[in-house]
């Protein structure tokens, strides 16, 4: 039963996530439109340049036909000849150098001097180039009988009619792209209509299951939690890593994780994105769309469809891909394409490719790490890698970003550059972050509530003040009795 | 049908019943010390067998004498493998000495006719220990006394290196490693001398394996332990590889499982085509019931 | 006199059209000169020439034969480029893969004369069938586990093809290719052009997979299984799918297989060996398991120089285990020392070809001051 109302629930989320891409494409397409249009008109503009071009070389003045038809040529012949010299002169180089090695005093004068009358003698052929075609240009020239007026009047003729002819196609132009978009928002239209209608029929189907298995929703959670863990409890056979934990997780706030080492916080983070199956219970969830969840339901690769994306404190980048190609596993739920799709290169796992490889650019744009699109994540500073890290959470639209020691292995201003940035990630992507961490520094100056842990059971929850405050916080960094 | 052909049998699986568990041990230590699943233990075991036979076929030696020769080799050959190979590939990944394993059969597959002139045979008119003539017969059912050598030998063995296992310095150092190859080098444990040394002693164990084996069967080519490997392997996985106890009790079941189904056989012959299958098959769904293994712990990972 | 009819003009004209020519040209050869699929089509046009020109009588009929039955082999390794350079997981069953395909192609053709279409279907969907039981059951704990397990399975098949059948042979009068029929000398030709196009087809779809999102949530698997976990990616899904893909391939390849050598004697006990599963892995290894060339080019020298040019020389013939002990010796120093294998050396041939051009450039012409 689990089974079947889990595979309900998948093909909405596969109806819409079908919709979405239509509806980005449209947009994509639109702007190519732009562009396609732009192109094409440019196209016709050279064409009828064309047209235009023999009457306007035949008004040139003396002076700039002498540069098309004898300057350009003489120059090319002499860069020929040029290449020639430049070879010989290595040549003599090495043979001057053979000579005055075998002997100090050797003779090396013949050798310049068959430089030098080299070089003359390429300059003596460009001159003798040039009277050639110079003499060919002033004969033309002087035999040239044309009427200036004439053709001036002939070119003002074309060129007037070309601008016509130009913005009748400009017209049709636009109306051939309006038309085209119109196709399109109508197949998009039809394309999101029809996937709604599936969504529909799936959503009919849940409730029908529901109401048939009187199955309730999760009570809801108050109204400004995004995460609840209630009795949370973790046992590694003996080991009691966490017991009877209780914390709610406010949305859009800054929350922190602290502890001694091996205080069971990143046996906590595990939990929630389910690394970890907890052996007591529960932890509620808020999604986008305002439903209460247990992720426990979850497997640990469907929780990031959820809006869960957490970074690792050892930094777990891909090292044999590109960055950008990181940013694009991230996002891996996001495609839609099936299988078939992707063997074949199907239109519409290009269409799919171009959206995300879009947004992988605005991500990376802002986090600044579009100098490093292209680089091997291989060998990259650890500082780029935990922004790259940090960059493919923003990849997969979350809800609550987990970020498991961030500031490990940073030096100060790094720290507190991070500190601005997480600040800004939550305020820009509208979401709530959740941290371990050791640096006091940065959990004192970022969060909005922390939660202290020790062996696993909670010792304080509050402010930063206030948890800096509490007694059984002091005793667990410092020992019983040490010094104030 | 009476009881004496089903005892027919189970006696025809005990030699290499042996051989399995012996096999099935060597391949569990190397697991637990180097990390990866030893596809040359049967060549390096055939190896050993090799030496022996070369040596009784062709100088004429007693197998008894050149046995123990074929297992130095094998401890030796076993050895050198650690040492040039696995321990200058610190840096490759799992799969990569997965491969270097397979690379080594395909190494000694091909050498092996270079070295030894038996390898050319058509078939070897191996002698064992005891003359397979010499048996003892009780009612219908008649045992040759070769198979109470290989019984005896593997039993001596196995309690022997369990024994070792638990009470000696060696073996308390060999389950360290086990657990954690750094943390036992940081409480001075010399983890290379360990790693060497199971290698040794894995290869000399299936040279003893090899040899009780091909006592009692064909012995045509430098795979002939491949069937005995495989079913080490599945009983590694039937018994999970977590403890050095769960493989071999593993193999056990595998070749009981094999006197069972070829109990049914003499009464539905269109079955023994499908005979290992079934056996396979078995296997496979016991893995399917519990993926951790019949003695297996679920291994929690560290993120 | 119009403007055209003008000497001066018309020179001017001619100037211009030829620089506009020179810079499209060079557009063009842009666009196609990193295009990946151009690569594998002058591929399929260079063999099928070969095809041509043995046809002709320039090259021998041996070496054409031995160029086909590589081929074959090159399809099973194409399998393994998604298993083991992008997924990291290791299969020892491909020959009782390709056992199976073989069986089955004889099944069709021998015994009910159903044709190759039915024969591709069947083929496929009983190495997906095989392929998705096997791997669930090994994949579920450790990737490792898929070696021992597929070990095993090719053992078992090996014995029940081998007491089905023993010995399986295609008459060339029974091939039909979709309805056509052919003489008996054109049969092998007609399979050769058969072998090339699946083969085409096959590098196109393994290059848009290792291009597309699975391919890269392969990689990231292979690198950390709990990021690409944490980034939804499935990885009972990814390595089933890649075990599934390597084994309909190796079917493929014994189907392709029974059509091209169909008049020798073949039985499951001394074809479909370990052995054979132990060359084609190391053959993928020593040509480099995360590209497409890498893995045609180490088919090609471990199978292919042996069958093309060593059969014909005594001492190879003398000792055929030769091939086997270098294939063994290369597959241990690749692992060890060069991880992405030939291909990588050739890489950086390459790189210092183009070094060296510069330098020639320079020592010749010198440097424009």
């Amino acid at each position: 039963m689990a089974l079947k109302s889990d595979f309900l629930i998948k093909g909405v989320d596969f109806c819409q996530m079908r919709s979405k891409v239509y509806v980005a494409y449209r947009d994509l397409v639109f702007q190519d439109n732009v562009l396609k249009k732009a192109n094409k008109a440019n196209k016709f503009r050279a064409k009828l340049d064309k047209t235009e071009q023999p009457l306007r070389l035949l008004l040139l003045t003396e002076d700039e036909t002498r540069a098309e038809v004898v300057d350009k040529p003489v120059e090319k012949y002499a860069k020929k000849l040029r290449m020639k010299y430049r070879v010989l002169r290595e040549d003599v180089k090495r043979k001057k150098a053979k000579a005055l090695k075998a002997d100090e005093n050797a003779d090396v004068t013949s050798l310049d001097a068959l430089l030098e009358t080299t070089l003359a003698e390429h300059e003596k052929l460009v001159e003798a180039k040039r009277a050639e075609l110079e003499a060919l240009f002033q004969e033309n020239w002087n035999n040239r009988a044309i009427n200036e007026e004439e053709i001036r009047s002939k070119l003002e003729a074309l060129v007037a009619g070309n601008a016509q002819f130009y913005d009748e196609n400009l017209v049709k132009l636009d109306q051939e792209f309006e038309k085209k978009n119109a196709n399109y928002s109508k197949i998009t239209d039809l394309r999101v209509k029809f996937w709604s209608k599936i969504e529909g029929v799936f959503a009919d189907l849940i409730a029908k299951q529901n109401a048939k298995t009187g199955k309730k929703d999760l009570e809801p959670l108050p109204e400004d939690v995004i995460l609840s863990a209630r009795d949370l409890s973790m046992h590694f056979g003996g080991l009691k890593a966490v017991e009877a934990l209780d914390f709610d997780v406010k949305k859009g706030e800054i929350f922190g994780l602290i502890g001694p080492n091996g205080a069971g916080k990143t046996t906590v983070f595990n939990c929630i994105t389910q690394f970890y199956k907890p052996t007591r219970g529960d932890l509620h969830f808020v999604t986008k769309e305002g439903k209460t969840i247990s992720l426990t339901d979850y497997k640990v690769h469907d929780v990031i469809l959820k809006g869960i994306a957490r970074t690792f404190q050892n930094v777990e980048v891909v090292k044999e891909v590109t960055v950008l190609e990181n940013m694009l596993i991230a996002a891996t739920r996001q495609y839609s394409s099936g299988l078939f799709t992707q063997m074949f290169h199907l239109p519409l796992l290009k269409k799919e490719e171009r959206i995300i490889r879009a947004k992988a650019d605005q991500v990376l744009q802002y986090m600044g790490l579009s100098l490093y699109r292209d680089r091997l994540a291989w060998g990259l500073p650890y500082g780029i890698l935990k922004r790259i890290e940090i960059a493919r959470v923003l990849m997969c639209n979350p809800q609550l970003i987990i970020l498991d020691e961030p500031a490990a292995g940073l030096n100060d201003t790094e720290t507190v550059e991070l500190a601005a940035l997480i600040r800004k990630i939550r305020d820009d992507f509208d979401c709530t972050v959740l941290l371990v961490e050791h640096d006091m520094g940065l959990v004192m100056d970022v969060c909005d509530h922390i939660c202290a842990i020790s062996f696993g059971r909670k010792l304080a929850y509050g402010t930063p003040e206030e948890v800096q405050a509490s007694k059984e916080v002091q005793e667990a960094y410092l020992g019983t009795g040490g010094n104030d | 049908m009476d009881f004496s052909a089903y005892l027919t049998i189970l006696i025809g699986v005990l030699p290499p019943m042996c051989a399995g568990i012996l096999a099935t041990f060597a391949i569990t230590l190397i697991f637990k010390t180097s990390y990866t699943t030893n596809f040359a233990q049967g060549v390096i075991s055939a190896i050993g067998a090799y030496v022996a036979v070369e040596l009784t076929l062709e100088k004429g030696l007693p197998l008894w004498g050149v046995a123990i020769i074929g297992v130095v080799v094998a401890f030796v050959v076993g050895m050198l493998i650690d040492v040039c190979i696995f321990r200058r590939g610190k840096n490759v990944n799992a799969i990569g000495k997965q491969i270097i394993t397979m690379g080594l059969i395909s190494l000694f597959v091909g050498v092996i006719p270079f070295i030894f002139k038996v390898a050319n045979y058509e078939s070897v008119p191996l002698q064992p220990f005891i003359p397979i003539t010499k048996q003892l017969v009780i009612g219908k059912v008649s045992i040759p006394y070769n198979t109470f050598v290989g019984l005896g030998l593997t039993i001596v063995l196995m309690v022997l290196v369990f024994v070792l296992l638990q009470k000696s310095k060696w073996g308390l150092s060999v389950r360290a490693t086990a657990s954690n190859e750094i943390v036992a080098g940081m409480m001075g444990i010399n983890t290379k001398v360990i790693t060497a040394i199971s290698w040794a002693i894995a290869g000399a164990l299936g040279a003893v394996a090899a040899i009780i084996y091909i006592g009692n069967a064909t012995f045509s080519s430098a795979l002939v332990m491949t069937t005995t490997q495989i079913n080490a392997f599945l009983a590694g996985i039937l018994g999970g590889f977590a403890t050095f106890y769960g493989p071999v009790v593993g193999a056990a079941i595998i070749y009981l499982l094999d006197v069972i189904i070829g109990c049914i056989c003499i009464h539905v012959p269109e079955l023994s085509m499908w005979k290992s299958a079934v056996v396979y098959g078995i296997v496979m769904l016991l893995v399917l019931w519990k993926p951790q293994g019949l003695f297996g712990k679920k291994m929690v990972k560290k993120v | 006199m119009t403007a055209k009819n003008d000497y001066l003009v018309k020179k001017m004209l001619a100037e211009q059209q030829k620089e506009q020519s020179a810079k499209r040209a060079l557009q063009i050869f842009d666009k196609f000169k990193h295009h990946p699929v151009l690569g594998y089509v002058i591929f399929a046009v260079v063999l099928v020439l070969l095809q041509v020109l043995a046809k002709e009588g320039m090259i021998s009929t041996s070496f054409i034969g031995a160029v086909g039955s590589t081929l074959i082999y090159c399809i099973v390794g194409l399998g393994f480029c998604l298993l083991l350079g992008y997924s990291a997981l290791a299969s020892l069953g491909t020959a009782g893969f390709i056992g199976i395909g073989a069986y089955i192609t004889y099944f069709c053709f021998a015994e009910y004369n159903v044709g190759v279409g039915v024969a591709f279907l069947l083929v496929i969907v009983v190495a997906v069938a095989v392929g998705v039981f096997v791997g669930f059951i090994s994949l579920r704990i450790e990737g490792i586990y898929l070696a021992i397990v597929t070990l095993g399975v090719a053992q078992i098949i090996k014995e029940v093809l081998s007491a089905l059948v023993d010995t399986i042979k295609i008459s060339a009068k029974d091939i039909t290719i979709f309805g056509m029929g052919f003489e008996i000398r054109e049969v092998k030709q007609a399979v050769f052009f058969l072998i090339v196009a699946i083969m085409l087809l096959l590098m196109w779809v393994t290059h848009n997979l290792i291009n597309s999102p699975t391919g890269r949530a392969m990689l990231a698997m292979k690198n950390s299984t709990s990021a690409a976990q944490a980034f939804g990616i499935s990885l009972m899904k990814y390595r089933l799918l890649a075990f599934v893909f390597s084994t309909i391939l190796a079917a493929l390849a014994g189907l392709l297989y029974m059509l091209y050598i169909r008049s020798e004697q073949n039985s499951a006990g001394t074809l479909f060996t370990l052995s054979t599963s132990l060359n084609i892995l190391g053959a993928v290894i020593i040509g480099g398991t995360k590209s497409i060339w890498g893995t045609i080019g180490g088919t090609f020298i471990i199978f292919g120089i042996d069958k093309m040019f060593l059969q014909d020389i005594k001492f190879f013939n003398d000792n055929p285990t030769l091939i086997t002990i270098v294939c063994g010796l290369l597959v241990i120093l690749v692992v060890m020392f060069f991880p992405g294998g030939l291909v990588q050396l050739v890489k950086g041939g390459i790189f210092k070809l183009k070094t060296l051009f510069v330098k020639w450039r320079v020592r010749r012409y010198g440097i424009e001051e």
